[in-house]
């Protein structure tokens, strides 16, 4: 990937190394916690487990998730897809 | 890649005001996606509402927005369209805003067949207005209004829009984010009028009062309910009673028999109009 990747102001990021069937690829993950109203949709469609809900929360009371295994990503894009809130970014 | 929905959103008004979980979103963002897929350019473009859950949506997108009276987003949409035939109009609508209060301007605008886009966001209730049983609450569900159970026998959308004479008539569900896409994009670029019903969950109203009140089990139990078109066409009325049939019920493609032909407009609304214009014109 030669182009620079722009998350917007308040996305945190994780990036990690992954493997897609044969092909080396690289992976940002990138969530808006101040959006995220805590549905947990993205937990419950990432077929590799991905994402885990957290005990923190924002000011909109939503719980919180966060990135635990970054490296099992195979940017099948389900969570950025069915985030009702804008807040998930896959690169 | 990432899709870059805040090139075309009002990022000062997201976070937006629907409940956590809530399908609207999904559908808004797939509807982004395909407005992107067509290269349609925001000056050109015109998104109505009326009033309900769905219809803030409009509130967010960056475009030509208006925000009309309860049910009544296709009259100013058609207004919209005949005074400008050259710029795109779409519609978003909930199912009470679009077949309760709106429901004589929805088979109208299909009769006539005017190059508009509709988007219905179906959660089988009246979610903003406190949880009133809507005409697309299935049989023996509960609502605000039916605190016993709903007796009354629900609308099929597709098939009411199929009768009335839309061009394009397709249903997918929030749990397929990239058919709803193809759906919307197809819908869009279909000269006529195009209707898209999208199936959502509502866990605050509908799921509460109906034991799935969080966003994964009201999901799960749209996700049950799914039966591709293909298939039902040989299933029995019986099985499909509470299901949702999902897919292409009119287009461009489908196998329709040629006597279900017979009401469809020939021509584009709009266009019509045009030639008549240019027709009287001419004898005086």
């Amino acid at each position: 990937m030669s182009e620079k990747i722009k998350l917007p102001d308040g996305f945190r990021s994780w990036e990690a190394d992954v493997k897609i069937g044969k092909k080396e690829d690289k992976v940002t993950i990138g969530h808006w916690a101040d959006g995220c109203k805590g549905c947990l949709i993205c937990v419950d469609v990432c077929p590799k487990k991905v994402w885990k809900p957290i005990e923190a929360k924002n000011k909109y009371n939503g719980q919180l998730v966060t990135v635990v295994k970054a490296d099992a990503c195979i940017k099948c894009m389900l969570c950025e897809i069915h985030c009702p809130d804008f807040c998930i970014k896959i690169f | 890649m990432a899709f870059d929905y805040e090139k075309y959103l009002r990022m000062e008004k997201i976070p937006h005001l629907w409940c956590p979980g809530c399908g609207i979103g999904v559908v808004l963002k797939s509807m982004l996606r395909a407005i992107d897929n067509l290269d349609w350019h925001r000056d050109d473009t015109a998104f109505v509402s009326g009033i309900g859950c769905t219809s803030r949506a409009p509130g967010y997108i960056d475009c030509n927005t208006l925000h009309t009276t309860h049910g009544r987003g296709l009259t100013f949409a058609t207004g919209i369209k005949m005074a400008k035939p050259d710029k795109n109009v779409v519609i978003f609508s909930g199912d009470g805003d679009a077949t309760a209060i709106g429901g004589n301007h929805f088979i109208h605008a299909c009769r006539r067949n005017i190059d508009m886009t509709l988007i219905i966001v179906n959660n089988n209730i009246y979610g903003m207005t406190g949880g009133q049983h809507s005409p697309t609450t299935p049989i023996g569900f509960k609502a605000s209004t039916t605190i016993y159970g709903n007796i009354d026998p629900s609308f099929d959308i597709c098939l009411l829009a199929r009768a009335a004479g839309a061009t394009y008539v397709a249903r997918s569900t929030v749990n397929n984010g990239r058919t709803l896409e193809k759906y919307i994009q197809k819908g869009l670029a279909n000269k006529g009028f195009s209707v898209i019903e999208a199936v959502s969950n509502c866990h605050t109203q509908f799921g509460r009062k109906n034991n799935m009140s969080d966003p994964i089990s009201s999901r799960k139990w749209i996700k049950d309910r799914e039966i591709p078109l293909a298939k039902a066409r040989s299933m029995k009325a019986d099985d499909l009673k509470n299901m949702v049939i999902t897919g292409e019920f009119i287009s461009e493609e489908s196998d329709m028999e040629r006597w279900e032909n017979y009401n469809r407009a020939l021509e584009e609304y709009t266009k019509a109009y045009g030639d008549l214009i240019k027709k009287v014109k001419k004898k005086k």
